[in-house]
């Protein structure tokens, strides 16, 4: 969780260098937008979260070193970025996507969903509802990537046996070992959400 | 990875087969080096193995992953045209591909994980030419034919000639692949793929073998197979299909089949895996083909 004074902030406010990461992206990117790019820099507008941001960027920055150094959304993790883990996993036009393996430049126009913008302010995602009820992660590492993973899961209807979602999640690894409670919650989620549907519609 | 350590690159995004032809033809007329960008599983990794050098030229990215004739499936007749820019996760889904071609979904379904099968591409599984490439065994034992295009023209090559090394082929520098072909099995025929590797998902092939075969009266009348990370490239196993094609099913021996498997096969020790293991493997999977075959 994001607090104030956590680690994080605390560095970005105790080295400069890591400051002007910090610094509000959105007045930048104002300011940037008045003129063209200089040459080798490209500028992205797209949706995170919801929220329009344009970038000013290099081709070879990644969507994850993107959403994490210029934008200071750090819940996407990177675990290997060579596409093995799924901790860096985002949803970009709803479908999951190893940010590690895809340059920021290719999603001009699109809609990237990250951890931090499931919860509708402090009520959470019944996915991450689940996870907490089922107690289905320990350390957390890859508990973004995974409750990423789980919400496209469930929505592409692939949350069936426990097969099925054990194939469906196997982008995504838990070096903690927490599979058999992750797999309850996304049975946990996928059944409330169904619920939900079905009250919605009585 | 921090971006200096990463060569630097332009990127472009041609909006037509045509102007990725060009770009590539003055490219390579001057030497330098072009990278396709379909899916990217294959390249983001590479360019991680193989980080800049001082005064490394640099390199242009071509992104073709939206290229409208690079993408599709579609069929005409028993002949199957598959867009090199077709993911994993759309074979998996297409309707006359799981009717016909089970063979293709079931290979896709190995293939790393959803993150991977959703941008991995089978024209990228090939354009490396690494024998660990589990599309390109399968396309192996459909005996594919493989469409390159460039400003000099098309080309179509039969997959078997696609090869000239380890990471080698005919492919020259300024030339897409553009699809592939497939004539597709007929009713009742016999698709197989056994993929054997340290786990279920997000794993390169020990050792992986896909077949086809259709049977006449007790006769062999097609055989089609490719075995995965066995050899240099992608192994046809030609003293196995020769032993077999054309041949009484019931008088095809296990140790006839053995031999010739050995035959073709040179598979090395590496990080996956051992030689002594893979041809082990390699003789276990071909027995449970026509074992699988014969007892059908
Ligand atoms: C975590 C992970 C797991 C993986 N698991 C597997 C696996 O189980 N089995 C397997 O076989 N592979 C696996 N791979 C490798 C990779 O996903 C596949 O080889 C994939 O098919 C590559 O396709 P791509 O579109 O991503 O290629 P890209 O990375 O986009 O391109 C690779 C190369 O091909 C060239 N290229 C691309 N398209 C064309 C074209 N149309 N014409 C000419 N050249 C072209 C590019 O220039 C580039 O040099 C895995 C990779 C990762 C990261
Ligand atoms: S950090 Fe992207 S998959 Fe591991
Ligand atoms: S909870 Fe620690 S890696 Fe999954």
């Amino acid at each position: 969780m994001a607090e104030p004074g956590d680690r994080r902030s605390f560095m970005k406010k105790a080295t400069g260098l890591l400051g002007l990461a910090a610094a509000p992206e959105l007045a930048l990117a104002a300011r940037e937008a008045q003129t063209a790019p200089p040459p080798g820099l490209h500028d992205v507008a797209l949706s995170v979260n919801g929220t329009k941001r344009t970038l000013r960027i290099d081709p070879r920055v990644t969507l994850l070193d993107a959403l994490r150094e210029r934008l200071d959304l750090t819940g996407a993790k990177k675990g290997c970025d060579h596409g093995a883990c799924g901790a860096c996993t985002v949803l970009v036009n709803g479908r999951r996507v190893n940010a590690c393996l895809t340059l920021a430049v290719t999603c001009r126009g699109k809609e990237v969903l990250t951890i931090e913008g499931l919860a509708q302010g402090d009520t959470l995602h019944p996915v991450q509802q689940a996870f907490l009820e089922d107690d289905a992660f320990q350390c957390g590492f890859c508990t973004p990537g995974q409750i990423l993973s789980a919400v496209a899961c469930i929505r592409e209807d692939r949350a069936g046996s426990d097969l099925e979602i054990r194939e469906a999640m196997s982008g995504n690894l838990c070096r903690c070992g927490a599979y058999p409670n992750i797999v309850a919650a996304v049975k946990r989620a996928r059944d409330a959400q169904a619920g939900r549907a079905q009250a919605g519609r009585k | 990875m921090s971006l200096p350590e990463l060569s630097l690159h332009g990127l472009e995004r041609p909006d037509s087969l045509g102007s990725v032809c060009e770009r590539l033809a003055e490219r390579a007329a001057r030497g330098e080096k072009t990278v396709l960008l379909a899916g990217g599983t294959d390249w983001f990794v590479e360019r991680h193995v193989a980080p800049a050098t001082d005064g490394s030229e640099a390199e242009l990215v071509l992104d073709v992953s939206r290229l409208p004739e690079l993408r599709g499936i579609s069929a005409s007749g028993d002949t199957l045209w598959i867009g090199a820019a077709t993911t994993y996760l759309e074979l998996r889904r297409h309707p006359v591909v799981a009717a016909r071609v089970p063979l293709l979904p079931a290979m896709s379904k190995d293939v790393g994980a959803v993150q991977i099968q959703a941008r991995g591409t089978l024209g990228g599984n090939l354009a490396t030419a690494s024998p660990a490439a589990d599309g390109v065994g399968a396309l192996a034992a459909l005996d594919a034919t493989v469409h390159l295009l460039s400003v000099r023209g098309p080309r179509s090559i039969a997959i078997s000639d696609y090869f000239t090394g380890y990471k080698r082929s005919v492919r020259a520098a300024d030339e897409v692949i553009t699809g592939f072909t497939v004539q597709m099995p007929g009713e009742g025929s016999f698709q197989y793929w056994r993929k054997v590797g340290t786990r279920l998902a997000q794993a390169i092939s020990k050792v992986a073998l896909a077949g086809v075969a259709e049977v006449s009266d007790g006769q062999v009348t097609r055989l089609g197979l490719g075995m995965v990370s066995v050899a240099p490239t992608t192994a046809f196993l030609p003293t196995v299909r020769a032993l077999a094609l054309r041949r009484p099913l019931d008088r095809i021996a296990d140790s006839a089949l053995d031999a010739a498997t050995q035959a073709d096969v040179s598979p090395i020790d590496d990080v996956r895996s051992t030689g002594d293991y893979r041809r082990h493997v390699s003789g276990a999977l071909v027995r449970e083909f026509f074992r699988t075959l014969r007892s059908r």
